[in-house]
């Protein structure tokens, strides 16, 4: 009788097949990847600078702003610049500041993780002291759509109507999909009469209700969107416009009656400028991203300028106790967020 | 005077291999379990009682449970196909079943979506009869086939190959009928291999993620699987919850494996007896 074994041996030798190709691709792409990030010449005449930024950015960064900075830098001192970049979930990358990685300049998707640096002694406590309060990125949150709006969708309660089939990112893995639920929130909250909470919740198991899929991120959201899947996508503003100049494809979007204007925070990491010696250089790479040119690049890429007038209706976080209150408020343990659900099934 | 060194090299083949064990899983599982039960029993027993990681545990599990029970029937009769009868492609098909193993998960999630997703003509189809499959839980289940599905049939096929046929040709002399024989016979000389192939294919398929992730829909309560809960609890920082829910997906994997060898050893005794 024979004795069971897994796998038999000649599917043995054949996985060592694909084993062995998987190994050499997995070698070919290192050694790929090593040459791509080859290190710059190491000169007297070359300044440094480590940037940490929230994934959204990275087009913008690479494409726009660091070679238009590079440009600057060059002209005003005569000196190279190479960047180290980073681009990572804000939370996550949030969590490897505080845990050592040494990023001279961090842009993040929302002012909690900005504090949390704060707190960890990584951020100068004042980080907000600037005109804008320490952000430079904006944008709004949207709605986009089917071409021609079949479903006339024009507001956030439109959303909760039987028959349409919504996607938004899950607020658990994407940090910028809270944005979208504070949105919903806020627009309940704020145009009830009396900033009714009810309202707000209910506006907000109601759009739940229409969900089909919950991507891990935004912008998977948006391509199973692009791919043909629901009716209406609860988006950022910057990442339809992202799109659109990238793949050349429009989707159409909506500006709901009232909607959130997300403002990404950027602040110098006080103890990685110290270590490298570069605090001139993050300095002059801050005040290029609040001026005329580095909100020009960036309008470029999609968000709003930072001094441009907004739609009316746009609210912020802090017409909603700040972001702080806000987050514990929805996403806290006993948050709308989980009651949401937990009341839903008890009910059934 | 010349075994000193022969055992003195069995001994540190021993300890290296051990070690390596040891590095390479027991290590890494033993840092999980600690940070699950890092403050304690009661905070564990609360992060997994939460109703979300309970709903997602159990999701998981019924999902993983159905995809065995289907590929422990569709995968013995594969494996019987494939060495009982001879037909053209045959080394093709053989090759072909594999290639789950090869296939990254990610991959798969995203071949069923533009196969059963709805903008695909049979999901439309099956969209008009209200039998959604991508986005609910039917696709948690026809993802989980897909990556399960060499699991059975790589552990009847070696069997099936060296069964001894007399038996089974006795059994027709004596009179009874294919179906009575295969029942009587073949069956039960299969069985060790199909419980196996079965328990391995439901263990690998509670922590998988990439190819579920595409297609369960991700809402909480409804589609969220284990593995799932447990990226979105890391991703927002929930690191113990997340660790609480790994472990109890460890052990079940693990209570699995141990009684496999039991089984099989209850076996070789049986044999050698």
């Amino acid at each position: 009788m024979a004795v069971t074994t897994f796998p038999t041996g000649r599917s043995e030798t054949k996985r060592w097949g694909i084993a062995s190709i998987l190994a050499a691709s997995a070698i070919v792409l290192t050694a790929v990847g090593g040459s791509g990030c080859g290190a710059p010449t190491r000169g007297a005449e070359v300044d440094r600078l480590t940037i940490g930024a929230y994934s959204v950015l990275r087009e913008a960064l690479r494409e726009g702003i660091l070679p238009a900075f590079a440009r600057h830098r060059a002209a005003a001192t005569g000196r190279e610049v190479v960047f180290e970049e980073s681009y990572n979930a804000s939370g996550a990358l949030t969590r490897s500041i505080v845990s050592g990685f040494d990023a001279d300049v961090a842009l993040l998707s929302i002012e909690t993780d900005m504090d949390q640096l704060a707190r960890a002694g990584r951020v100068a406590s004042d980080w907000r002291a600037t005109p804008h309060g320490g952000m430079i990125t904006r944008s709004l949150v949207v709605i986009g759509v089917r071409p021609g709006n079949p479903l006339a969708i024009a507001d956030w309660s439109d959303l909760a109507e039987p028959g349409v089939d919504v996607l938004y990112p899950d607020p658990k893995t994407s940090g910028g999909a809270r944005w979208n639920l504070f949105a919903i929130w806020g627009a309940g909250l704020l145009g009830s009469d009396r900033a009714d909470e009810a309202a707000a919740e209910s506006l907000m198991r109601g759009v739940q209700r229409r969900v089909v899929n919950m991507d891990a991120s935004g912008r998977q959201s948006l391509a199973s969107f692009a791919r043909g899947i629901g009716d209406a996508a609860v988006t950022y503003e910057n990442e339809l416009r992202l799109r659109e100049r990238r793949l050349g494809s429009a989707i159409e979007s909506v500006v709901p009656r009232r909607t959130l204007l997300i403002e990404g925070p950027a602040a110098i990491v006080e103890t990685s400028v110290a270590k490298h010696g570069n605090r001139e250089l993050a300095d002059d790479f801050l005040r290029f991203l609040h001026g005329e040119e580095g909100q020009a690049i960036l309008s470029e890429f999609g968000f709003r300028p930072l001094g441009a007038p907004l739609p009316e209706g746009v609210f912020t976080l802090r017409d909603l106790d700040g972001a702080a209150a806000i987050q514990r408020r929805v996403f806290g343990d006993d948050g709308i967020w989980n009651r949401m659900f937990t009341d839903r099934t008890e009910a059934r | 005077m010349e075994r000193v060194p022969i055992r003195s090299a069995g001994g540190l083949l021993r300890v290296a291999s051990l070690s390596y064990l040891g590095v390479m899983i027991v290590l890494p599982l033993s840092a999980l379990a600690w940070g699950a039960f890092a403050d304690g029993l009661g905070p564990f027993v609360r992060r997994i009682s939460d109703p979300f990681a309970r709903h997602a545990l159990f999701l998981t599990a019924v999902t993983a449970l159905i995809m065995a029970v289907i590929n422990a029937v569709t995968g013995t009769l594969t494996a019987w196909v494939l060495v009982r009868y001879e037909f053209p492609g045959k080394g093709l098909m053989n090759a072909l079943i594999d290639l789950p193993f090869a296939v990254p998960t990610v991959v798969t999630g995203v071949m069923l979506v533009a196969l059963y997703g709805p903008t695909s003509v049979l999901g439309a189809i099956l969209g008009e009869y209200g039998l959604g499959v991508i986005y609910e839980k039917p696709g948690i289940v026809l993802a989980l086939l897909f990556v399960g599905y060499p699991f059975v049939i790589r552990s009847v096929q070696p069997v099936l190959l060296e069964m001894d046929r007399m038996e089974e040709e006795a059994a027709a002399t004596l009179g009874a009928d294919g179906w009575t024989t295969f029942r009587r016979v073949t069956l039960p000389t299969l069985r060790p291999a199909i419980v196996t192939g079965t328990a391995l294919a439901f263990s690998r398929a509670l922590g998988e993620f990439g190819s579920v992730v595409m297609v369960a829909g991700n809402r909480p309560l409804e589609t969220k699987t284990a593995p799932m809960y447990i990226f979105g609890e890391i991703e927002s920082g929930n690191q113990r919850g997340a660790a609480a829910v790994s472990t109890i997906l460890l052990a079940a994997s693990l209570l699995i494996l141990i009684g496999l060898n039991i089984l099989q050893r209850r076996k070789g005794e049986n044999r050698d007896g």
